[in-house]
């Protein structure tokens, strides 16, 4: 059977797209083949993973089965939308600083996630940020550093200069930042 | 995966004359039908995506109770008001259920229609009753996760963890095709093995499910509903109880509805009758267990479930009784 062709506008990441694309294609195929958009992952495709999680209406979404069809009209968001002009989004830099990211590949689809709970909940508990990431797959990190990094994150974006994270939360050696010297 | 066409009617009718027709298949948000094509399980020409039709999306109320439509989307019937309070389990079992990004995708009436999670039926290789073919891989093979009850022509367990608690508040299933509507009660939509091995509720060519009614009158503040799993996310139950006391304030009015044992979600008489016959202490949790498995036939590798069951109705009675666990 052909690949019946169709167009949509979609807005991705504050940008208008019009763009073609097989009908049968999900959300995930049409950013990353026909948009360039790469950041967002291919995973296992079937639901389980989480790592091509985007936002779209600002709520977690799996990218891998919902058709970029069904998606104009929608407010979609990827992680190549965080960085704020030349600056990492706080959760990219705390996810950097506290080595959150070991082989990168659930990364995308966390920070996603991690983003629309902290615009939801500016003091998400320990337990919150478990269960807003119970969709998303890590394989490397044991969670542990994940959790420290939306903790820290959340404190910078609601400018709590009183936080400070374990001194155990960071390995290695030089320290990164300034923040860390006064904990 | 095949290249499949989109179809996007506005309409229920137009839905059904479109399934009437070729008997492409329904698509909600598609977080089982989509995984289904692309293991090649399903392989439609084209697919007939709902999410257009308007009318059946959202929560209303009204003198007959709380209507969910049916596109509406797990996480929003967990967190609605109307449900925590009128059917506190049914938001229980929901918040629960997959990960917080199914639960913004998938929708309650899609919920209820997903095709079992057997792994014999979702391979594109086995072929059995419930695909067209004939027998049960699943009786003789890898069943751990399969049917204790019920098991003789096909030993899938219903996969919606909503399923038994609509069961036990009395749902009812509206569906219309083009023929018009029919209230089906949740016991009766959910279709046994026996009935029909190929189907898995009781809808025919061009119906689908519009909304989904729970009933004013079978709410209560008695509830207990409790489940295992193999992890927290991302899982579906191994077993689940949910007991409901005094439905709607009427005294002795119980339900007791097994869940993810059998290939539709199991309502419990039996159970129920003891529960009637008394004050829930000590001993009657005790009858209630001894009772819990009578009646299964588990297979090579799902035993376990008894004894399961055994732990779970204890918990969910004693939930439901306001006992602390013990």
């Amino acid at each position: 059977m052909s690949q019946e062709q169709t167009t949509r506008t979609l807005q991705v990441n504050g940008e208008v797209h019009h763009v073609a694309f097989p009908v049968h294609h999900s959300l995930l195929e049409v950013l990353r083949e026909e948009l360039g958009l790469t950041g967002t992952k291919h995973g296992c495709e079937l639901g389980e993973c989480g790592t091509c999680t985007v936002l779209i209406d600002g709520k977690p979404l799996l990218s891998c089965l919902e058709l970029a069809a069904e998606c104009e009209d929608r407010k979609i968001e990827t992680v190549e939308g965080m960085m704020r002009g030349n600056e990492l989004h706080p959760l990219q830099a705390c996810f950097a600083d506290l080595g959150a990211a070991q082989c990168g590949y659930c990364t995308p689809g966390i920070l996603m996630a991690a983003q629309s709970l902290l615009e939801e909940n500016d003091t998400p508990s320990r337990d919150e940020i478990v269960s807003a990431l119970a969709g998303n797959l890590c394989r490397c990190t044991g969670y542990h550093k994940i959790l420290e990094a939306v903790e820290w994150a959340a404190a910078q974006l609601r400018g709590d200069e009183s936080y400070r994270l374990p001194e155990s939360a960071f390995y290695g050696d030089p320290v990164p930042g300034e923040k860390v010297s006064d904990a | 995966m095949k290249p499949f066409q989109v179809a996007l009617p506005s309409t229920i009718d137009q839905a059904s004359k479109l399934q009437l027709k070729d008997a492409s298949p329904f698509m909600a948000a598609g977080t089982d039908l989509l995984v289904r094509i692309k293991d090649y399980v399903t392989v439609p020409d084209m697919i007939i995506d709902l999410k257009r039709i308007d009318g059946i999306n959202g929560i209303t109320s009204d003198d007959r109770g709380v209507w969910l439509g049916a596109l509406t989307r797990m996480h929003d019937v967990a967190v609605s008001e109307k449900i925590q309070q009128g059917y506190p389990a049914l938001a229980e079992t929901i918040r629960n259920a997959a990960t917080p990004q199914i639960r913004n995708m998938a929708t309650i009436g899609g919920n209820i229609c997903q095709q079992p999670r057997c792994w014999y039926l979702r391979h594109e290789g086995y072929s059995c009753a419930k695909n067209g073919g004939s027998g049960c891989w699943a009786r003789d093979g890898e069943n751990e996760f399969h049917a204790i009850f019920g098991n003789k022509v096909c030993a899938v367990v219903q996969p919606s963890n909503a399923a038994p608690v609509l069961v036990a508040y009395g749902a009812v299933i509206e569906v219309q095709g083009s023929d018009g509507k029919r209230e089906i009660p949740a016991g009766e939509f959910f279709v046994t093995p026996e009935q029909d091995p190929r189907k898995d509720v009781d809808l025919t060519s061009g119906e689908l499910v519009t909304r989904i009614l729970l009933p004013a009158e079978n709410r209560t503040t008695r509830w207990g509903y409790s489940e295992a799993r193999e992890k927290q996310s991302f899982d579906w139950a191994l077993a689940s109880v949910t007991v409901l006391l005094d439905r709607g304030g009427r005294a002795g009015e119980h339900r007791v509805v097994l869940g993810a044992v059998s290939p539709v979600p199991l309502r419990r008489k039996d159970l129920e009758k003891i529960l009637a016959g008394g004050a829930v202490d000590g001993d009657r949790i005790s009858s209630l267990k001894k009772k819990v498995g009578e009646g299964a036939t588990p297979l090579s590798g799902n035993g376990y479930k008894v004894q399961m069951l055994q732990g779970l109705i204890g918990k969910a009675v004693r939930q439901a009784s306001g006992q602390k666990e013990g």
